[in-house]
Order: structure tokens, then C-alpha cells, then sequence
């Protein structure tokens, strides 16, 4: 019961925050850029610091540099290709790979940009629509009941951005464990369709 | 539009998703996903596995000090950012590759590197990988190097058999050092790939350099 109630207020919530992007869009409204501001800037800081814990400069450069993107590309987020939460998930974590490549100690000249296409251009049909949020919600129901050992993994993956190998190295696990509990995850979220 | 049938991992997939992938690595990928809808679809959910993660953070308060500089500078905020200038280039080439190539594979560096394979450098990632494009004659032999790590193919154009099976447009393929397969492109066409071959990054160094001459040049 409790657990539905929550449901349903995260999606009137989700609700209320898409219809603040499109007037951003349309009408280049401040006080709904203002309340996308609130919402989402704690999140994006703290993804930054997930990935370098105290690193409070880093996490405000982030939380600039994704909401200036939210404020220029806000017409070109589309709701029929995906939620809000993962538009705004893919910005930060375009904009975080974007930065540390820019000061990383070993430079490449590899751009990401092109390679991290914005959910604007890709992703599935209208048609998909209502099977994508089924799968949202069982995403969100299947990390709750994600054994530790599970989660923490994909964790170390998503949000601390750790390599698979800099996983292993710092669980003390071999690589193949690592990759074997990613992949019992992602089946016990339903992410694993079937070809 | 599902062409290829060779793919990802899941594991490879998700930590493309996540972000916590070499660039080099994320290049084969991109190229893989625009040939593949059903990993396209699958990148959709994961990407909705990072976005519940991230919801599921502990929030960090901004100041209103930096929503205040943010909200105040809006207006001047360049607005071509998001206008993407359209580029005259041949579409052959996947979109991920665009910043190497000016109009064409044609315009590359191509270098010979055995009767049958051409190669072009693209660039090196921050971990040593060497990226490349590899153009093999029709019916000519694709093996091309004994390398130290694992090398990433992707097939851009064209297609390769080996003792497995035929490779075609798209198909993405892991092979480690003990790899013993010899792939050979079909006889109808020219066969271009991009490559990723993993370096140790301690080869760049100075001395290893002077000492490991044919290591570093990869080929043997
Ligand atoms: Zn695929």
C-alpha cells in the first residue's frame, strides 16, 4: 500500500516536472527552469560526488554545465522517447564523461560527443511508450530487492563510474565475478530481453 | 534494420551506458548501435537503470548562490550550442566517426601494411588503445597483428568469414591475444573496419620505446 502510494506520487511529481520542461521550451519560463533547478540540481551534485567525494567544485561545475544544457536543448527533449529522470540521468552523465576527459593526466583526442547521441534522436517508437514505462517500474522495484552484493556493483558502475577492472581491483574480486554479477542484475531487472 | 549478428555483451553494453567505458571502447559501441536495434533498445532501458540509481542518491543541497549566477546568466547564454551544423559527409561513415573524417574514407592517411590490409589511424585513447581504421582487399587476409590486449572490431563496410562463421555490416567482435582465428574478407568487396586494440599504457614510455621498437608499432 505504501509502496503504491509512493509510486504514484513519483509519477505526479515526474508529471508536474515534465510539464515545467515544456515551458521551458515554449515559453523560456524562469520560475519552471527555477523548480527543474531544485529538483534536479541535488541529484546531479550528488552523482558528481559519488564519482569524487569531495570534490564540491567539480559537483557545481557539473550541476552548471548540465542545467545550461537543459536550458538550451529543452526544446529538443522529446517525452514520447524518454522520461524525464533518464533525459537529465544522460546529460550528466554526458557532461561528467565530457569533463574528465578534458582533465584527465592522460589526454585523448577522442570526442565524446558524437559517441553519447542525446536520447533526442534515438530510442523507440511511440508504440513502446507504455511497455517502457512497465519497464521503468520494474527497474525501480527490481533494485530495491537487488541482493547487496548486486547493487553495490552496479553502483560502483553507474554512479561512481568505475571501470569493470577498477571495480574488481577495489572489491577484491575477480574480473569475472564483477562482470557475471552485472550481468545477474540486469537479468533480475528485466533489462535482459530475449533476441 | 537488425543487420548484424554479433553483438555487445551485456555487461560491455551497461558500462557504455553508464559512462564508465574507455572513449575507444564507446566509439566501437556507438558504431555497433547504429547498425542494431535491439541493443539501441536495450542502451534505453539501461539507461533507465542509471537514471533509477541516480533518483535513489543521497541529494547534496546547492547554494543559491550558484542558482542565482545560473538563473542570471541565462539570458546570455549563447543559443547556438544546440543548433547542430549540418555536414556535408558521406553517409557510409558512422555519425561517431565524423569527428576523424572530413568527407569521406577516402580522405584518410591510409598506410600499407601487408599486401592485403591498409590502415589508418584515427587516434589513441587516454589508456594507450590505438584506434584505427583497417581497409582489407576483397578476398585478402585480415589478420594483421599479434596484439597484447584485446582488440575491438566493428565492421563498417563489406564482410569477413572465418573457421566461425561470416562476419557482415555492423557485427562487433572482442578477440584477446590468444585469438587463433584468420579471418578472411569476402572476394565481392573491400572490407573496412574499425579497430581498437588495447596498448599498455607503460610502452610509451621512453625507453621501452628505444628498446621495443616492432611492440610499439604493433604489427609483428
Ligand atoms: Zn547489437
Amino acid at each position: 500500500m505504501a509502496l503504491m502510494a509512493n509510486t504514484t506520487a513519483k509519477s505526479d511529481k515526474l508529471a508536474h516536472l515534465s510539464a515545467c520542461i515544456g515551458r521551458v521550451a515554449e515559453k523560456r519560463d524562469k520560475s519552471a527552469f527555477a523548480e527543474l533547478f531544485d529538483h534536479y540540481t541535488p541529484l546531479i551534485r550528488a552523482y558528481s560526488l559519488a564519482r569524487e567525494p569531495g570534490a564540491d567544485l567539480v559537483a557545481d561545475d557539473l550541476v552548471q554545465e548540465v542545467m545550461t544544457r537543459v536550458w538550451l536543448k529543452a526544446a529538443k527533449y522529446n517525452a514520447r522517447l524518454a522520461n524525464l529522470n533518464t533525459w537529465i540521468f544522460t546529460l550528466a552523465r554526458n557532461c561528467r564523461i565530457d569533463y574528465l576527459r578534458r582533465n584527465s593526466r592522460y589526454a585523448t583526442e577522442i570526442d565524446p560527443t558524437d559517441i553519447f547521441n542525446e536520447i533526442e534522436d534515438e530510442g523507440p517508437g511511440p508504440f513502446q511508450m507504455v511497455q517502457q514505462s512497465r519497464v521503468q517500474q520494474s527497474i525501480r522495484a527490481g533494485l530495491e530487492q537487488l541482493p547487496k552484493e548486486q547493487s553495490e556493483i552496479l553502483t560502483k558502475v553507474y554512479l561512481e563510474g568505475k571501470s569493470h577492472q577498477q571495480t574488481s581491483d577495489e572489491l577484491k574480486l575477480p574480473l569475472g565475478t564483477v562482470k557475471s554479477r552485472v550481468r545477474l542484475a540486469l537479468k533480475k531487472l528485466e533489462v535482459l530481453v530475449t533476441r | 534494420m537488425d543487420k548484424s549478428n554479433n553483438h555487445p555483451d551485456d555487461e560491455l553494453l551497461a558500462a557504455y551506458s553508464a559512462g564508465s567505458l574507455p572513449l575507444s571502447q564507446a566509439l566501437c559501441i556507438s558504431a555497433h548501435l547504429e547498425h542494431c536495434q535491439s541493443c539501441g533498445q536495450k542502451l534505453q532501458q539501461l539507461n533507465h537503470v542509471g537514471s533509477e540509481l541516480m533518483q535513489q542518491l543521497k541529494p547534496s543541497k546547492v547554494s543559491d548562490e550558484l542558482k542565482n549566477k545560473l538563473l542570471g546568466m541565462l539570458d546570455s547564454l549563447p543559443q547556438d550550442i544546440a543548433q547542430e551544423q549540418p555536414r556535408e559527409i558521406d553517409s557510409r561513415v558512422p555519425r561517431c566517426l565524423h569527428q576523424f573524417i572530413d568527407k569521406s574514407y577516402d580522405d584518410l592517411d591510409w598506410k600499407r601494411v601487408s599486401a592485403d590490409i591498409h590502415s589508418a589511424e584515427l587516434c589513441r585513447d587516454s589508456n594507450g588503445a590505438r584506434v584505427e581504421l583497417l581497409k582489407i582487399k576483397p578476398g585478402g587476409s585480415a589478420t594483421t597483428h599479434t596484439h597484447m590486449g584485446d582488440e575491438y572490431t566493428v565492421i563498417l563496410e563489406g564482410s569477413f568469414s572465418d573457421e566461425s562463421g561470416l562476419y557482415g555490416q555492423g557485427d562487433f567482435l572482442v578477440r584477446d591475444e590468444n585469438d587463433q582465428h584468420t579471418p578472411v574478407a569476402t572476394q565481392d568487396r573491400e572490407c573496412i573496419c574499425l579497430a581498437v586494440t588495447e596498448g599498455p599504457i607503460q610502452f610509451t614510455g621512453f625507453l621501452h620505446r628505444l628498446l621495443n621498437p616492432f611492440i610499439r608499432r604493433g604489427y609483428a
